[in-house]
Order: C-alpha cells, then sequence, then structure tokens
C-alpha cells in the first residue's frame, strides 16, 4: 500500500536527518532538552498528520514546517518559565565567556530577530529552495526574499562592526 | 559573504548532539499512532468499537462495560448504521448512534443522527469527487459518539466529527436524554430563568484565569486579565450560549463543553468546565438531575 511506502520514506528520512533536526530545533529553544522534546514532538506529529502530506517531494520543506511551527508553539507556552530561568541565570552566575572561536559569529547570528535568523538557516544551512522556505514559514516568497536580504545585510553590518570596520 | 555564512553554518552546526538523540528519535518511531486521529479520540472510537460490538454479541458483556442492565432496559444506545471507506488517501469512518426508545423526543434525535451522519458521507464523497477531479489530495473524516453518562435516569452522549484536511477540527455535541421520561434535557430547562447564563460564565472566566496562572500559562484560554499578550489577537470569553453544548455527570455535575478553538488555543482541544451545583443550587428548577 502506497500508505505504508510513504511511511517508511518518511521514517528514513527522518533517520537520516535527525542531526539537522536538533540544530534547527535548537536554533529556537537554545536549549538541549526543550530542542529534544520539539524533535519527539515533530515526529509524533509528523507520523500522525503523514496523510496531509500531497506529494513526497515536499517531505523535506514539510517536515522542517512541523519542526518550526512545534518549536515556536513551544516557546510560547514556556515563554515564562524561561523568562524566569534566564533572570536567575543572570543573577547567580558570573559572567561567562564561551570557549567557542567564532564567537562573534555566532552572537551575529543568534542576536538576529527570530523572523531574519529562520530564513538564513533554512535557505543556506538547510539548502532550502526560496519557495520551500516561503512553505515552511507559511508566508509569500517575495516575502522571504526581502528577509533574507535584510538578514544578510544585517550579519554583514554586524560582522563589520565587529572587525573593526 | 560567502565565507561569513560558511563560518556562520558551522557555528550553526556545533551546537553538540546530544548522546540520547538516537534512543529519543527510535523511540518516537516505535511509537507508531495506529489512526490518524487526536489522542483522547482514539480512546473514545476504541472504547464505543468495544461497547457496541459487545452489545450486539453478548449481554453480559455489555452489562459489564457499561453498568446498566440490558434487559428490561428501555432506553440505550447503539450503532445504527457505520460508513466505511478506506483508500490509498480518503478515509472516513462514520458511526451514526441509534437511541432505543418510543418517545417522539427520541425518534426526533434518531432521525437527526441519521440525517447528519448521511449529510457528513455525502458531503465526504463531494469532496473526494472533487479531489479525484483535480490534483487528487488527503481527506479523512472521522465520527461516532461516546457515552458520557449512562445511569438508571439518565444518558449523555456525545457525538464527535473529526475532519482532517491538513490540520484537524473536531467537533463535539452531547445530547442528554431523561431515560424514564424519554425526554430530552436542554440547558435553560434546567433552569427558573436565564440568570444561569451570567453565573456559570462568571464562573468559567474565573476558572480559566486560576488555571492558566496556576500552570504557568501551559494551560492557555481566550480569556481577559489573565496574562495573554496581546488580547486583541483572539475573540476573548465573555458568556456561554444559552444552549451551551453540555452534559450531567453520574454524579449529578453539570459539564459545560466548548469545541476545539472555541475559547482556547487547538492544542487545548476540547475544553470542558464542571460547574459546582452550589452556585447553581438557586437558579435551578429542582435537583432532579442536577444535584449537589
Amino acid at each position: 500500500m502506497s500508505n505504508s511506502r510513504a511511511e517508511q520514506n518518511l521514517v528514513t528520512f527522518i533517520r537520516s536527518n535527525k542531526e539537522r533536526f536538533y540544530y534547527l530545533a535548537y536554533s529556537y529553544t537554545k536549549n538541549e532538552q526543550d530542542a529534544l522534546d520539539v524533535v519527539q514532538d515533530s515526529i509524533q506529529k509528523a507520523l500522525q498528520s503523514l496523510h496531509t502530506l500531497q506529494n513526497e517531494d515536499q517531505m523535506k520543506s514539510w517536515f522542517y514546517k512541523i519542526v518550526v511551527r512545534t518549536a515556536i508553539d513551544f516557546l510560547r507556552k514556556h515563554k515564562r518559565q524561561h523568562l524566569m530561568e534566564d533572570d536567575k541565570l543572570m543573577l547567580l552566575t558570573p559572567q561567562q565567556f564561551d570557549s567557542y572561536e567564532n564567537t562573534d559569529l555566532e552572537v551575529a547570528l543568534d542576536s538576529l530577530p527570530t523572523v531574519y535568523r529562520e530564513v538564513v538557516i533554512l535557505r543556506y544551512f538547510e539548502d532550502l529552495k526560496i519557495e520551500d522556505v516561503a512553505r515552511v514559514l507559511d508566508t509569500n516568497i517575495s516575502t522571504i526574499k526581502s528577509r533574507l536580504y535584510k538578514a544578510l545585510k544585517l550579519l554583514k553590518v554586524q560582522l563589520q562592526e565587529e572587525e573593526g570596520f | 559573504m560567502d565565507e561569513r555564512l560558511k563560518k556562520l553554518e558551522e557555528q550553526y552546526k556545533s551546537v553538540p548532539i546530544p548522546k540520547n538523540l538516537d534512543s529519543l528519535v527510535e523511540a518516537s518511531l516505535k511509537q507508531r499512532p495506529k489512526r490518524r486521529a487526536p489522542k483522547w479520540i482514539l480512546g473514545a472510537v476504541a472504547a464505543t468499537a468495544l461497547f457496541t460490538a459487545g452489545l450486539n454479541i453478548n449481554p453480559t458483556m455489555a452489562k459489564n462495560l457499561v453498568g446498566v442492565p440490558i434487559i428490561g432496559d428501555v432506553v440505550s444506545v447503539l450503532t445504527f448504521v457505520s460508513y466505511e471507506v478506506e483508500e490509498d488517501t480518503y478515509t472516513a469512518n462514520i458511526d451514526v448512534p441509534k437511541i432505543s426508545g418510543k418517545s417522539e423526543e427520541i425518534a426526533a434525535l434518531n432521525e437527526k443522527y441519521a440525517a447528519e451522519g448521511k449529510e457528513l458521507f455525502e458531503k465526504f464523497k463531494e469532496d473526494v469527487d472533487w479531489m479525484n477531479e483535480n490534483e487528487g489530495g488527503h481527506l479523512g473524516v472521522d465520527s461516532g459518539y461516546i457515552v458520557a453518562t449512562d445511569t438508571d435516569q439518565i444518558l449523555s452522549i456525545g457525538r464527535y466529527v473529526v475532519e482532517m484536511v491538513g490540520s484537524s477540527s473536531t467537533v463535539m455535541k452531547y445530547d442528554t436524554i431523561d431515560k424514564q421520561k424519554e425526554i430530552v434535557i436542554t440547558l435553560p430547562s434546567l433552569f427558573k430563568d436565564d440568570a444561569y447564563v451570567e453565573k456559570i460564565s462568571s464562573y468559567i472566566a474565573g476558572q480559566m484565569r486560576e488555571e492558566m496562572k496556576a500552570t504557568n500559562q501551559d494551560k492557555m484560554y481566550w480569556v481577559s486579565d489573565a496574562g495573554l499578550e496581546d488580547e486583541s489577537l483572539v475573540e476573548l470569553f465573555t458568556t456561554i450560549k444559552s444552549n451551551q453544548n453540555f452534559y450531567i455527570t453520574e454524579q449529578g455535575k453539570l459539564v459545560i463543553v466548548f469545541d476545539k478553538y472555541e475559547v482556547a488555543p487547538g492544542y487545548m482541544g476540547v475544553v470542558e468546565f464542571e460547574i459546582p451545583t452550589d452556585i447553581l443550587q438557586d437558579s435551578l428548577v429542582s435537583n432532579e438531575y442536577i444535584r449537589q
């Protein structure tokens, strides 16, 4: 039956891309446990709503859409707790510096508002086509294009500033 | 610019992968849902399937399951007709209940159930035809009923329709019947006047605010003064309808029901509030159905 074939394809897709889902989830939650929760929920939702996938060629963008929505839902539901945790951490721990080499770069991406960060991630790091990014984020192509433009501009400006331009 | 993006990408992917990601993914994959329906519906479907099968095959079993004597019991409920379609991308599962009883009111209910079931099925067929003529696609409809309460005196049954086109929507409609008198109990018929609307509404609004506070907004309702980020985005709950969906529990408590999306975001599903009899007492016609 084609249903079970679609399901097998989905399972294979999930198994071979789980790390990518994790990175994507983490870019929203910024926290290991929450990102894992989002990945888990997304897999469940995908299996449950596989019948809404009209065309298997769109599996990637369809699944990413589920991850993005689940992550955003998650943030919305847990916003308060997170704010509290962050506040506490700020108070309780001395300022720490990351051991990453490219801290400035990470800060640059992280400091972008979500709407800009997500288009950069989906378009360049996950190699989705502009139209697929639009599908994932439920908006139109021209909006994505202008967000990308703005995002790149912002990134460039920030990077330049940090490099002392 | 490309160099920068590459570095950003390396950074993006430098987040350490937790050791338990593999096992978590495998575990999630194993928990396959058997049916494409919300979890609470799964339970309901299984329960009604058992219930009707048992009822049709074995009266003793039915008696054990629902705790009512079947022999000599006038009013009971069973599946009248089932529509089933299982094609690659289209599934329909429509169970239409029928309540046994001789009164006109019960006959009218049964007629309504049969008509609505048929209509749902006709509409599904039309939608399938339309889909086939166009690009094709996926459609699912799941409809049936649950018995919320079945005592010597009352029967509350809830009929649900879950439509799955993209996202799923759930509608739940309850009917409550006095089994002795074979009449349908409506919400207004329980009360002396319409003061109950205000009493119940303000109780529910208070309850919503409390629950949101107690759960740190894990539970969320569209209600004012409860810390919603932007109240103007949603239609806030102010009052129940005078014929709001309801059922009566075995203990004689009134439960007010809202459909998915009616007063809360989708993840809250169908929402119910049990109303303490204390706040209704002055308005009740009697304590025949609603008890302390």
